[in-house]
């Protein structure tokens, strides 16, 4: 194994494939420091650009992008105190104060090289652990991935801030979407009322970007002109003190406890299908205080918040990135694009995913562990740049990356239709925000839509007692798992309720 | 008793999954298989009918705040319907005018609509972005990465 890993290696390291990764992690690291434009939004804008690019050299990209998106958000939560990305936004808790305090040097540094030993350690059970787990997941049947999907549903729909009710709607929304076309047993067409545009159903991607990116652009688009816009400005502004590297360095190894768990937390929820990079920052923060000998310091600045919320977050996606390889499941949208890339170039996912492409798998590793350097060289190289950067308007900004998902849409198969889609979903993405409708699961059922209809069926095919679905042990417990999330969030809501009625009895 | 918005979302979304839920009960079942074409798409809009419902329900018991108790941060729908209109516009026009005429005129117009530049300098600042756009992007992708463009049915550029 460790041979493949250093061919690997030895390939990503060739110009062919280190320039893509190089550019993507550039680009992820400015992606992740804009507010406002989450990694998802930068793969998305990346993805086009991979169509025509061989099928590992799109895929070192996208993963250099969701490396260095998960550290960018640090610049803005720290200078700030806006998250750049959604996943970072436990580091605005001690970040900000500590720039605040007249240290952002540091809390800068304190994050980018927390990210760098995160991921790294990430990267051990990466290349170690996706092995089993693909053994694991072979021995699946239909009721057990049918069941997992279940319950990454479950988890998705009760984790979103509004009620558990909208979460669950997007999430049917979602799976209706795939339902429509062709159904996938005996071909005949379903909710298509005889039109030609949507007989082949809504192609995978248009509908991701539309969904996603407008909805993102156009709420960003709603407060533009906002004192945040102003505060953006002045970012070109910020100097660094001088500090050093060594010093940040030991400030990290000196709890290796906090380093370790922290990446750990990082790495389980980054596995567990549908949880993002978010949860796994607020998690590994909200851990790091509770194991802390100085928990009153959290939220002053302290360097463990930053250490925990930064080396989780790129942990997370060392994370995904085995769920996607193991299970061929994207555990976020970042992986549900690069799933959609691999299907472009013909690469079936799944557990069979790296015995049969051991040199994309290998070669996904090593586009991985170097994307760190990649990501450190240019923090240490370009942050100045990137400060400056940062301060882009939304304006010049948004009409570009509409652009961008315009040809990501268009280049699938050179049709306008998926660029009518990407439209159309746009609006539906856009409304559905507005009306208090989380995206997440919608994104889910649409990811997962299809792959729960096949399991589904082929499970009754198999054997018509639905009984199975419980009985089998990993099955049942995948299900009862399922009931558990759902009961969690609908007792936690209820709990929520009471308290606030409570704290305003005259409403 | 008053209805709200998440009320009227539930019954529009409660009167889409019946509608479609009859559409899926009338879809032909296959002779060799033993769940037709319709039986997940009628689990997946039963779920959704009966979410809906629950949420129609929610809303209607649900005990409103005095109108204008809370205020809202102010948000600009205007630049927003403006902002749709003119990518319903791009849309509508990249398979007329070709992608690099489209792109710049839409990188040009959409960027106007939300910061209106003030002087001649801004005016220059922003035709050059709306033009190095559509030149870069149409270079990297169709040069560099032979990524087809749409091209122009009028302009056939």
């Amino acid at each position: 194994m460790l041979d493949l890993l250093w061919n690997g290696l030895v390939n990503v390291a060739h110009w062919k494939y280190l320039v893509p990764l190089f550019a993507g992690t550039l680009i992820g690291v400015i992606g992740g420091s804009l507010p406002g434009v989450t990694i998802t939004m930068t793969v998305i804008v990346v993805l086009p650009f991979t169509y025509g690019l061989d099928p590992l050299a799109g895929l070192a990209a996208m993963t250099g992008v969701y490396v260095g998106g998960s550290t960018g958000g640090l610049i803005a939560c720290c200078l700030l105190g806006i998250p750049g990305s959604p996943a970072s936004i436990a580091t605005t808790f001690d970040g900000f104060p500590m720039a605040r305090n007249g240290e952002p040097g540091r809390a800068i540094w304190l994050g980018v090289w927390a990210s760098v030993w995160g991921g790294l350690l990430g990267a051990l059970f990466l290349v170690f652990l996706t092995g089993p787990l693909a053994a694991i997941a072979l021995e699946f049947g239909p009721w057990e991935y049918f069941s997992l999907f279940v319950l990454a549903m479950a988890m998705v729909a009760g984790l979103g801030e509004s009620s558990l009710l909208k979460g669950l709607i997007s999430t049917a929304i979602g799976l209706l979407i795939t339902v429509v076309g062709h159904d996938p047993i005996g071909s005949v067409p379903r909710f298509t009322f005889g039109s030609t545009f949507i007989g082949g159903g809504f192609p995978f991607l248009p509908v991701l970007i539309g969904v996603f990116a407008f909805a993102q652009i156009m709420t960003d688009l709603e407060k533009l002109n906002s004192p945040r816009g102003e505060a953006l400005q002045s970012l070109a502004n910020v100097r660094l003190e001088r500090f050093s590297h060594l010093k940040v360095n030991l400030e990290i190894f000196r709890q290796p406890f906090l380093l370790a768990w922290s990446t750990i937390v990082g790495l389980i929820i980054g596995i567990l299908p549908a949880i993002g990079g978010s949860a796994s920052s607020v998690m590994a923060y909200d851990q790091a205080k509770k194991f802390s000998r100085t928990p009153d310091r959290f939220g002053k600045g302290h360097p463990e918040g930053i250490i925990a919320s930064e080396a989780s977050n790129n942990a997370n996606v060392s994370g995904s990135l085995m769920t996607i390889m193991a299970f061929g499941i994207p555990g976020d949208a970042v992986t549900a694009v690069m799933l959609g890339a691999m299907t472009i170039h013909g690469i079936q996912s799944g557990p069979l995913f790296i015995s049969q492409n051991p040199d994309i798998a290998y070669g996904i590793y090593a586009a991985y562990i170097l994307a760190h350097p990649c990501m450190l060289l240019i923090c240490l190289a370009l942050m100045p740049l990137m400060l400056r950067v940062t301060s882009v308007r939304m304006a010049v900004l948004a009409p570009v990356v509409l652009v961008l998902c315009v040809v990501g849409a268009y280049a699938l198969n050179n049709t306008m239709q998926s660029v009518y889609v990407l439209l159309l979903f746009g609006v539906v993405g856009y409304v559905l925000v507005k009306l208090g409708f989380p995206l997440a699961p919608l994104i889910l059922g649409l990811i997962l839509g299809d792959q729960i209809e096949i399991n589904l069926v082929r499970a009754i095919m198999t054997d018509a007692n639905p009984w199975l679905f419980l009985t089998r042990p990993i099955s049942g417990l995948l299900l009862l798992a399922a009931a558990g999330s759902v009961a969690l969030a609908v007792w936690q809501h209820w709990r929520h309720q009471n308290r606030v009625a409570e704290e305003a009895p005259d409403f | 008793m008053s209805i709200g918005r998440d009320g009227i979302a539930g019954l529009i979304l409660l009167a889409i999954s019946l509608f479609l839920l009859v559409k899926s009960f009338q879809l032909p079942s296959l002779p060799i298989v033993p769940v037709g074409p319709g039986f997940y798409p009628a689990i997946v809009l039963s779920l959704m009918a009966t979410a809906s419902a629950l949420l129609v329900l929610q809303d209607l018991l649900k005990r409103r705040a005095p109108a204008g108790a809370v205020a809202a941060p102010r948000r600009n729908y205007r630049r927003v319907l403006i902002a749709f209109a003119i990518v319903g516009a791009y849309v509508v026009l990249l398979p007329l005018l070709g992608f690099r005429v489209a792109t710049a005129l839409f990188v040009g117009a959409l960027q106007a609509a939300l910061d209106r530049p003030r002087t001649v300098r801004q005016w220059v600042v922003l035709a050059a972005i709306a033009f190095g756009t559509a030149v870069v992007s149409y270079f990297v992708f169709e040069r560099y990465l032979l990524v087809l463009l749409p091209r122009g049915a009028w302009t056939g550029f």
